[in-house]
């Protein structure tokens, strides 16, 4: 589990692909990837969320995550979590869930879990910054 | 006992602070009464409530030291 600064970028998620490329034992590979929404509030639209977290907490959280879905998907060979804190804009990712498995039912279910888990379990929230708002400094 | 306490999201911004450490408490109910009584109105916020990043619920047994969390709902994602 990992936790960064601003959005995950194209380049982190490139790196973690190329990575799991390296377990040829695995023969499917589940990508997630939770981006930030422009919903409408009122008049106007989301132009960004930013995101605090309880980060110690979030690590510790996160290993029982990855246990508790290692023991219910045992054909799971690696899974990685990045989320971002501080302040991500609309269209970018702040979310990415990999799973590698032997087989495909494996890597879909148990990424489809960890997603679930990671919204109800790990102690993040989100301020959603509107149009024309101007951004306030990220928490550390 | 001394006890840590961190405040979270919308907690952190009605507090205006995101952590105060308490001295003196008898009990964890001593220590909600003192933060209800300093932050008026806190407890109109659902909260969620970790002592050494443990969820807990009810009335904890606390110790000297303790970090108390007091988290809104989570909303990763």
């Amino acid at each position: 589990m990992r936790l960064i600064k601003g959005p995950v970028t194209a380049g982190i998620i490139s790196e973690l692909i190329a990575k799991g490329g390296e377990r040829k034992e695995c023969g499917a590979h589940s990508l997630f990837l939770g981006q930030v929404r422009n919903d409408l509030s009122g008049s106007r639209h989301v132009r960004a969320i930013e995101y605090s977290a309880y980060e110690e907490m979030v690590i510790m959280e996160a290993e029982k995550i990855s246990k508790t879905v290692q023991s219910e998907y045992d054909d799971v060979r690696a899974l990685e979590i990045i989320h971002s804190k501080g302040v991500v804009n609309a269209g970018e990712i702040s979310l990415v869930v990999l799973v590698s498995a032997g087989h495909t039912e494996q890597a879909t279910g148990a990424c489809a879990k960890i997603v679930g888990l990671v919204k109800e379990k790990l102690p993040i929230w989100k301020k959603e910054i509107l149009e024309d708002e101007p951004s306030q400094p990220a928490e550390e | 006992m001394e006890i840590e306490v961190l405040f979270f999201g919308v907690l952190a911004e009605f507090t205006g602070i995101r952590r105060k450490h308490y001295s003196g408490i008898q009990s964890y109910s001593d220590l909600m009464h003192r933060i209800c009584d300093e932050f008026p109105g806190i407890d109109q916020f659902t909260f969620n409530v970790a002592v050494n990043r443990v969820l807990v619920t009810g009335n904890p047994l606390l110790k000297d030291g303790d970090e108390l969390a007091v988290m809104p709902p989570f909303a990763g994602g």
